[in-house]
This record gives C-alpha cells, structure tokens and sequence, in this order.
C-alpha cells in the first residue's frame, strides 16, 4: 500500500516504512543505540529528499529518547549539572547546524556533506566496533589476558580554565570540553540527522572520565534536548519535517525497540555486536561506493529549496 | 530601384499574413478547424493513497481533412531550478559549475497521432514549444546581449555549446522521472473527428495549474489551438499538514516535537505497566 508524504512529495511504501521502523527499532533495543545513523541513509537510499530525511529522523529520536530519559530521571543515573552544560553547547551547535544545513542546501553540496559525513563517522565507528566484537570473541574463545585498567595521566583537559566541581561524577573540571562535545553533538544532530549517541558516550567515557552508571542517562537527556530543538528549528526555518513519515517510523520503531530490548539477554552478545558492526561498515561501503563510482548521470538537478 | 520596393512589399505582406495568422479569425469568417477539448477530471487530489494519475483528455476537431495531426501538450506549473555537473574532486563525485533556468515546467507531456517531425515544421514546434526538443529552457544568468555582424541584441550564451549539454540533461533527469514525456501515437483517433489522448501523472508530480492545450496541424503548421487546464492539489489530511507546515511552521513544529515525546513516553507507560 502507497502512502502519500506531504513534505518529501513522494509515495512510498507503507509496510516498507513502517518495516524499516521496526527493523531499525529493533536494533536500537537490541543494544541500546539510537538507531539514526542507520535510518537516515536508508530513507536517503528510498528517495527521500536528505534535508526532510534528517529533519525527520532527529523528530523520532525525539520519541526514541524520551522514555529512556523519563527512566534515568527516575533513577537519578544522571548528572544533571553535566547534562546543562552539554545541553549549552548542544543548543549552539544545533542552531549552527541548522544554519549550514541552509546554506549548504543553497549551495547544492548538502547530499555531499551528508554523504561525507556518513562515511566518516560510519567507516570510524563499524571499524573500532568490529576490531572490539572480534577481539572480545576471541578472548573469550582462547586464554587471553585480562585487560588492565589505563591509569590516569594528566592532560591538556585538566590544564583548561572555568573549572566546576560536577557533583554527581565525582569530577572536578572545565566546563570548555563539554561544551566543545556538546556542540559537535549538536551540530551532528542537525546536519546528520542523529542523536549522537555513538560520540557522546565514548567521548564522556574516555575523555571526560565520567562515571559509566551516569553516562547513558546524562547522554540521553542531552540528546532528548537537543533533537527536540533540532527538529523544532529544521521544521521552522527549513520546513522539513515531514509528520507523516516521522509518525510511521515513531510507530515501527517503538514497538521493535521493545522486541529488541526482549532479546538482549536471550542472544550472544558479542556476536550481535559483530553483526551491528558488519551492518554499519557496509552501509558505510554502499554510501563510499556511491560518492566514488562513477554516476548514471553526470548531471544533476536541484530545484529552489536545494532538493534534487 | 522598383525591384528593391517590390521585394520590401513581398516582405510586408507576409509579415502581415504571418500576424494574421496570429490573430483572432475576423467575425462572420468560418475558420478553417475548431477544436473543443475536455479532461476527464479537471482537479486532481492528492491524498494519503496519492500514487500518480491517470487522466484522459478527450476533444473533437471540425474541419479535419485527411493529413491533419492532431497534438496536445500539457505543461505543469513553472519553477526555477538549477543544474549541476559532477565533477571528479580527489576521487569523489562532486557537484559543481550550477546553471540556473528560469521557470521551467515542472511537468511537460506531449501525445501525438504521429511522430513530431514526421507532421511538423521545426520552427512551428520551436515557435510553440512542442515536443522535448523544443521545451522552453531559458537560463538568463549565462546570457548576454551583444552585438555580432552588425546585428544588435544577439542572445549569446556564456557556456558555449556546454549549454545544450546542460538543456539536454534536464530534460533527462525530468523524463527519468516520468516527469517528461513525449508520446507519439498517444493521441487516438476517433470516428467522426473525435480524439482522444491519455495524461500520465506521476507521483511526484507538482501541485499548481496545468494547461492542456490541443493543436491541429496541417502542411506543417498548427492552424487551429486550444486550451483546457487541470489543477493538481493536496486534499486532506495531506493538505492540512502540508498547509500547516507553510503557514504556521511554529505550531507545525511545536505538533510534531509534542507528537514525538507523547507517543516515546505512550510507548514507554504501555510496556511498563506489562
């Protein structure tokens, strides 16, 4: 059954939408990420316009964000002083992203810069996820060692100014790197159509020297914050969201995130991750190929709002 | 001397023929065809289940005489875009050297009961616009208005024969689309000078005001015309979605952010309470 998407002015398949909620939702629950990385290549791939395929996406993160930042809230799992001060830097970066979004669409380079940005992130994290999948089976298989915990060294981040003491992480540091995160996060959302998640967490974790019990929660209530603005911005500034398509993929996506949450303990693990990964480099290989491979056409036309 | 005035006279009456030709047809003279022309819908909505259209335009000419062809073309409302060449940058296909036209078609059909060229002389299709060949294209950033042999106000085209490249290729990406499309033999005759044409509307097509205009053609020359339109909207739920989204993209936006976090939060009470 075809269904009409207002703003993206194209039909497509209902079931295949609302499957693609489900799938993408699925592996979110199954490991806890967002899930945007994945969904907004595909929807480019289906023909979907990039800018209403990113705005669209950082309006179901909205959706996939809000429970799991209710529950943090609840259990107190995060730091909200933290969580302000990513926010201050997420709310700059989202804004500056949104104004690039503009400009590059004026310009006709935003596929590129989707593109680009895609590969490179993605390429980044399905490499380090697969090298880390492949390592930890093959621990877990033969003798191996057991990893000793880094200890701590003194770097260029304890030296920087306005230093604050954060309660909650136990810390006591400048306020510049989570904010330089915040923003990059920020930027990510508006220009990538993704919460972030997948930076966010190792960037607290290994840069920030967060609590982990505290990360998830802080990094979902930043993310809920800012796809929120996010998508409030590209729907105001750029008109690009479509309601219809976000609704059809909240609904796919929520159901399959409770599946996948059903299976995590049931499936190995390590396996799984190995699968993610293998799935995010090939999505990866598909978006290079199609940047280096020589097109059907070498023409392209772009009409007034910078959409091909 | 007197055969320079005869050949400037030869010169004004075809002039004034060419405008007659042009013109109304003068009262009380039968002219030599009419057409009458009908759609079989003259609005098409687009709803939830939009997935294109199919229309029928069906008309009747008097007046026509064996040899006579018959033309409708239907042109969806103009917008301006811009065309870009991919060029190769350090491996990577990149968009560059755009050129900007000016309210081109966004949709543009063409059915004909025989191949174009076969019934028609090229300057009346130019002259008319009919047929891909001859859409109208015009890209006024790259034109300049010089002088060349004497002549004043020649249009010429910064890119050179690059142009036609350019022309070419919108033309392309739009009939890839189904966008664009010429059907010769997609007008039927009927008995009795009846005719009739089918008008394929693809999902993408535009929203706006489309003419649909009918031409007989005899030796070469369209010698009778005429025009019905067609609109296309949204409707529904489509329309007041799309609407909003225009007019009030702040409260459109507040919906949708305030539409995610009910059902994310929905989702999360639903599955609790299990």
């Amino acid at each position: 059954m075809q269904i009409y998407l207002p703003i993206a002015e194209i039909s497509l398949n209902l079931w295949l939408l609302l499957g693609l909620g489900l799938g993408v939702g699925f592996l979110s629950g199954l490991f806890g990420v967002g899930g945007g990385f994945l969904m907004t290549p595909i929807l480019i791939f289906l023909g979907i316009p990039p800018a209403v395929a990113v705005s669209t996406q950082a309006n179901q993160i909205v959706a996939s964000s809000v429970s799991g930042a209710i529950a943090h809230f609840r259990r107190k799992t995060l730091d909200i002083k933290m969580g302000l001060i990513l926010l201050i830097g997420g709310v700059a970066g989202s804004i500056s992203g949104v104004q690039l979004f503009g400009l590059l669409q004026r310009l006709g380079q935003i596929d590129l810069v989707i593109s680009l940005c895609y590969v490179g992130f993605l390429g980044i994290i399905g490499g380090l996820m697969l090298v880390e999948s492949v390592n930890a089976i093959r621990r877990r298989r033969g003798a191996g060692g057991s990893v000793r915990p880094k200890r701590r060294k003194r770097g260029l981040i304890d030296v920087l100014p306005f230093k604050t003491r954060f309660a909650v992480s136990g810390l006591y540091m400048s306020v510049i790197p989570p904010i330089a995160i915040g923003f990059l996060v920020g930027g990510l959302a508006a220009l990538m159509g993704v919460g972030g998640g997948f930076v966010m967490v190792p960037a607290m974790i290994y840069l920030l020297r967060m609590p982990t019990n505290v990360v998830i929660g802080t990094s979902l209530f930043q993310i809920l914050f800012v796809a929120a603005l996010t998508s409030f911005l590209q729907a105001v500034q750029n008109q690009t969201v479509d309601m219809v398509l976000a609704g059809i993929l909240i609904l796919g996506s929520v159901v399959g995130a409770q599946i996948g949450a059903r299976f995590t303990s049931k499936i190995p693990a390590e396996e799984l991750r190995a699968l993610l990964a293998l799935i995010v480099v090939s999505v990866c290989l598909k978006l290079a190929w199609d940047l280096t491979s020589t097109p059907a056409d070498l023409f392209v036309l772009i009409d007034a709002q910078g959409g091909q | 001397m007197i055969r320079r005035t005869t050949l400037m006279l030869i010169v004004m009456i075809g002039a004034l023929v060419g405008l007659r030709a042009h013109a109304a047809p003068p009262e009380g003279v039968q002219p030599p065809a009419q057409i009458a022309a009908a759609l079989t819908e003259d609005v098409v909505e687009i709803r939830s289940t939009f997935a294109g259209a199919e229309l029928t335009l069906y008309g009747a000419a008097t007046g026509l005489q064996e040899g006579d062809d018959i033309v409708v073309a239907v042109r969806g409302p103009a917008g301006d875009l811009r065309v870009m060449q991919k060029r190769r940058v350090l491996g990577i296909w990149v968009n560059a050297a755009p050129v900007r036209f000016e309210d081109v078609a966004g949709y543009y059909a063409v059915a004909s009961t025989r191949p174009l060229s076969e019934f028609a002389s090229f300057s009346a299709l130019r002259r008319n616009q009919i047929g891909m060949d001859h859409v109208r294209l015009y890209a006024p950033e790259s034109i300049r208005r010089e002088t060349l042999f004497g002549v004043r106000n020649v249009m010429v085209t910064d890119l050179g024969g690059e142009i036609v490249d350019y022309r070419a290729a919108l033309v392309r990406n739009k009939a890839r689309r189904g966008l664009y499309g010429e059907a010769p033999g997609g007008v039927e005759l009927l008995e009795g000078g009846l005719f009739r044409a089918r008008v394929i509307l693809p999902p993408t097509t535009p929203t706006g005001t489309y003419d649909a205009d009918v031409y007989l053609f005899r030796d070469g020359q369209p010698i009778a015309t005429r025009r019905t339109d067609l609109s296309v909207v949204k409707a529904g739920v489509e329309r007041t979605i799309y609407d909003l989204a225009q007019n009030r993209p702040v409260v459109y936006a507040l919906i949708s952010v305030l539409l995610a976090l009910l059902a994310g939060w929905t989702a999360a009470a639903v599955t609790q309470r299990r």
